[in-house]
């Protein structure tokens, strides 16, 4: 019982005594090392959507009504169709590789501190 | 209305809202700073600029913070993880020995003006001891939160805060009046 006490008394005093520390300009310096403000998400997402969009006319027009894909379509149904399996096979592991090192980072980020 | 750590948490990851975070700052950083007063054995600019590196840590990982623990649980691991690579950093400059870390100052050494106050006591007791006094006793924390924090096991936490605690008391009353 007396034991009890003089825990709980212990505790309060502990509590009590501990001395509140004035930020005396701590936030201020806190706020002034911090990196600068990204733009919003939303935003961003906008100019990769307007930029994507761009490219693409861009590109439309400079190649003459986007011929090259015409031709790219006839000179990949001439190749073997052995080559066409290879080539599918080599697109999809890229994309593979990019999109898991992408999660890997994605992941690792999320972990730290 | 005061926003809570949860609100000010939320806009800080939606808009990067540095006015949120300087809150959080201006909440939190009694305690965070007092914790690593305590862990410093009361070098004050040293804990100051572990608290620095806190918060700056806390802004850069905020996306990792969760919400399962409370706010002030994840910003005392944060804290405590910045003094235990500032010690190991120090500790490979200087050589200090481990037990240096962990030793107990005599209590007849302390200046006598300084007796009967219990800050001055707790400076007193090991590492271990007092960093699990000060979490579960001066801030708050279950024992099973400040587990969290030191990452040791929740028995380990009990014992430290039993032991600290027995010590306090026998330098206090060692100090008191005859």
């Amino acid at each position: 019982m007396n034991e009890n006490l003089q825990e709980d008394w212990l505790d309060a005093r502990l509590r009590e005594e501990t001395p509140y520390i004035d930020d005396a300009g701590f936030t201020a310096k806190i706020l002034h090392s911090l990196p600068a403000a990204q733009p919003r998400r939303s935003f961003r997402g906008l100019i990769l959507i307007c930029l994507t969009l761009f490219g693409s006319v861009l590109t439309y027009i400079v190649s003459d009504g986007g011929k090259f894909i015409g031709v790219g379509i006839d000179r990949i149904a001439t190749l073997p169709v052995l080559w066409v399996v290879i080539l599918a096979a080599v697109c999809g592991l890229v994309l593979t590789s990019v999109a898991t090192a992408a999660a890997v980072v994605q992941v690792r980020d999320g972990r730290s501190g | 209305m005061p926003l809570n750590d949860a609100d000010l948490v939320a806009r800080v990851l939606l808009d990067d809202d540095h006015h949120a975070f300087a809150e959080l700052v201006r909440n939190h950083q009694s305690p965070v700073r007092g914790l690593l007063r305590n862990l410093t054995r009361g070098d004050a600019a040293a804990a100051d600029d572990l608290a620095q590196e806190t918060f700056l840590r806390a802004y850069k990982n905020i996306r990792s913070f969760r919400g399962e623990a409370k706010f002030s649980t994840w910003l005392y691991r944060i804290a405590y993880n910045c003094f235990r690579e500032e010690a190991r950093k120090r500790k490979e400059l200087v050589g200090i020995d481990e037990r240096q870390l962990e030793s107990e100052p005599d209590p007849h050494t302390v200046d006598p003006a300084l007796k009967q106050d219990l800050m001055q006591a707790l400076q007193l007791l090991p590492l271990h001891e007092r960093s699990a006094v000060v979490l579960c006793c001066q801030n708050g924390l279950s024992h099973d939160e400040a587990s969290r924090v030191l990452d040791i096991p929740l028995g380990t936490v009990k014992t430290n805060v039993l032991r600290g605690r027995e010590k306090l008391k026998k330098i206090l009353a060692a100090w008191g009046p005859n």
